[in-house]
């Protein structure tokens, strides 16, 4: 589809027509997939993302700005959404919460397995996933986009429509937080 | 170096550092090469930050995106507009149209009707003039209130989307809809000065004052800022002062006589 196209087509959808939508959807699905996962790293959560990103998306398009570039607005959508869904089930699970950082952290390192590396490897992803699961969910979008997606600070304080300041804070705390939790393989 | 004599980093700094970010970062270099116990916490960031890696994403194949459209594809909820764009459909544009001619005729009959100083009228042209007069005059004041009144619903919605909006968000829309309003206010100000609507253009005045607050806003707008707009705009009770002054214009003009003098009423409406 040259720009041309795509412009014509953005603009159909804009109108309410749910063909041009269709032609969207099917488009951009596969990279909304790949955020969403990052950013919730469950793959159940990501395709709740995934729908409910393109249904706020379709919900939204006759607000956007057609000078706008598409994928930028929806990548905003998307990392939105995915922090409206770690916050709904942070409130859910809030009180295990405060105490997973703490069990994370002093969780023993595995005991010298048998294949080191490949153990060590997996021991380590364990680890980071446990960590993460337990960040605030502005501080994981922050660090997913900072770290998974190389996006700069002032990217994402305008993904996140947070304050430079605080999205930076938002990357230092998640890294302070990595650190503790990783710190015992690191000492290894 | 003596480590009392030389300035650390902090772990933020090394952080932005290895990310690429952050100012200084040559200096952050040499510092580094210096500062063995910088050196260390950076390595430390460093090696922590190594071992995140993304994540794999599990594969979805090429028809995803078609199996995503069946999930939502009943679920498409209602299009949201901005509210300018229904201005401008349909019976609305044959309204504004039906407006802009009203607003050329009573023009054209203002310029026309009113006396010629220096020629001495018979009485029959006097009574004849006189009735024009009165009539444009009626005509204008209509066409001012309805006018007004729909810059106040206008300016309404802007300032309830101000109340509304959440914090951290991006206004500039609505400070680009706000700029506009001013624009318009500052005219209508001056035509109900003219008119003698003096109530009605001290409400304007009250707007124009807010609606500028926002304009100059900044647009990504902290909560703070957000929050003292809203305190702005509670204490003047300005969302009340214009439903108020929209009610009573459109009641005035949907009046069936009009009083032929223009209302010059200062009454404060809070």
């Amino acid at each position: 589809m040259d720009a041309t196209e795509a412009a014509a087509v953005l603009d159909r959808a804009r109108q309410g027509d749910s063909e041009a939508f269709r032609v969207l959807v099917e488009r951009h699905s596969r990279s909304v997939f790949r955020l969403a996962f990052r950013m919730t790293g469950n793959e159940q959560d990501a395709e709740d993302v995934v729908q409910e990103s393109l249904l706020r998306a379709y919900k939204q398009l006759g607000r956007f700005e057609s000078r706008a570039n598409f994928g930028t607005w929806l990548y905003r959508i998307v990392a939105n959404c995915s922090v409206d869904l770690m916050r709904a089930k942070q409130a859910r699970h809030d009180q295990a919460r405060g105490e997973s950082l703490d069990a994370v952290i002093e969780m023993p390192a595995a005991d010298t397995p048998g294949p080191e590396r490949l153990a060590q490897s997996a021991e380590v992803e364990r680890r980071v996933r446990d960590a993460l699961a337990v960040l605030s969910p502005l501080e994981r979008a922050a660090f997913t986009l900072r770290h998974y997606e190389g996006r700069s600070i002032e990217e994402i304080s305008r993904t996140l429509g947070l304050g430079t300041s605080a999205a930076k804070h938002s990357v230092f705390r998640a890294v302070k937080k990595l650190r503790a939790a990783l710190q015992p393989l690191r000492a290894h | 170096m003596a480590d009392g004599f030389m300035k650390h980093y902090s772990d933020d700094d090394l952080i932005l550092y290895y990310y690429g970010e952050g100012r200084r970062r040559a200096d952050i270099d040499r510092h580094l090469d210096a500062c063995d116990t910088c050196a260390a916490t950076y390595r430390d960031i460093a090696g922590t930050l190594a071992m995140i890696a993304a994540p794999d994403v599990p594969e979805r194949g090429d028809q995803y995106g078609l199996e995503v459209w069946q999930r939502i594809r009943h679920r498409l909820p209602e299009q949201q507009r901005p509210w300018w764009s229904l201005w401008f459909t349909g019976e609305r544009l044959v309204l504004a149209g039906a407006a802009a001619v009203l607003v050329l005729v009573a023009f054209i009959a203002g310029r026309w009707s009113p006396h010629q100083p220096g020629e001495a009228p018979t009485t029959a042209t006097v009574a004849v003039s006189s009735d024009d007069a009165a009539a444009s005059a009626n005509v204008r004041r209509r066409v001012l209130l309805t006018s007004v009144a729909d810059h106040l619903d206008r300016t309404e919605r802007v300032l309830t989307d101000i109340m509304n909006a959440p914090e951290r968000s991006d206004i500039s829309t609505e400070q680009r809809w706000a700029a506009d309003l001013v624009d318009a206010s500052r005219l209508y100000r001056q035509d109900a000065i003219d008119a003698g609507e003096q109530s009605v253009a001290n409400v304007l005045d009250d707007l124009e004052r807010n609606l500028v607050e926002i304009v100059h806003s900044p647009s990504r707008i902290s909560a703070a800022d957000l929050e003292q707009i809203r305190r702005r705009i509670d204490a003047a009770a300005l969302l009340f002062k214009v439903r108020v002054m929209s009610d009573e214009l459109r009641r005035r003009d949907n009046a069936p006589d009009a009083p032929p003098q223009p209302r010059t009423s200062t009454r404060k409406i809070s």
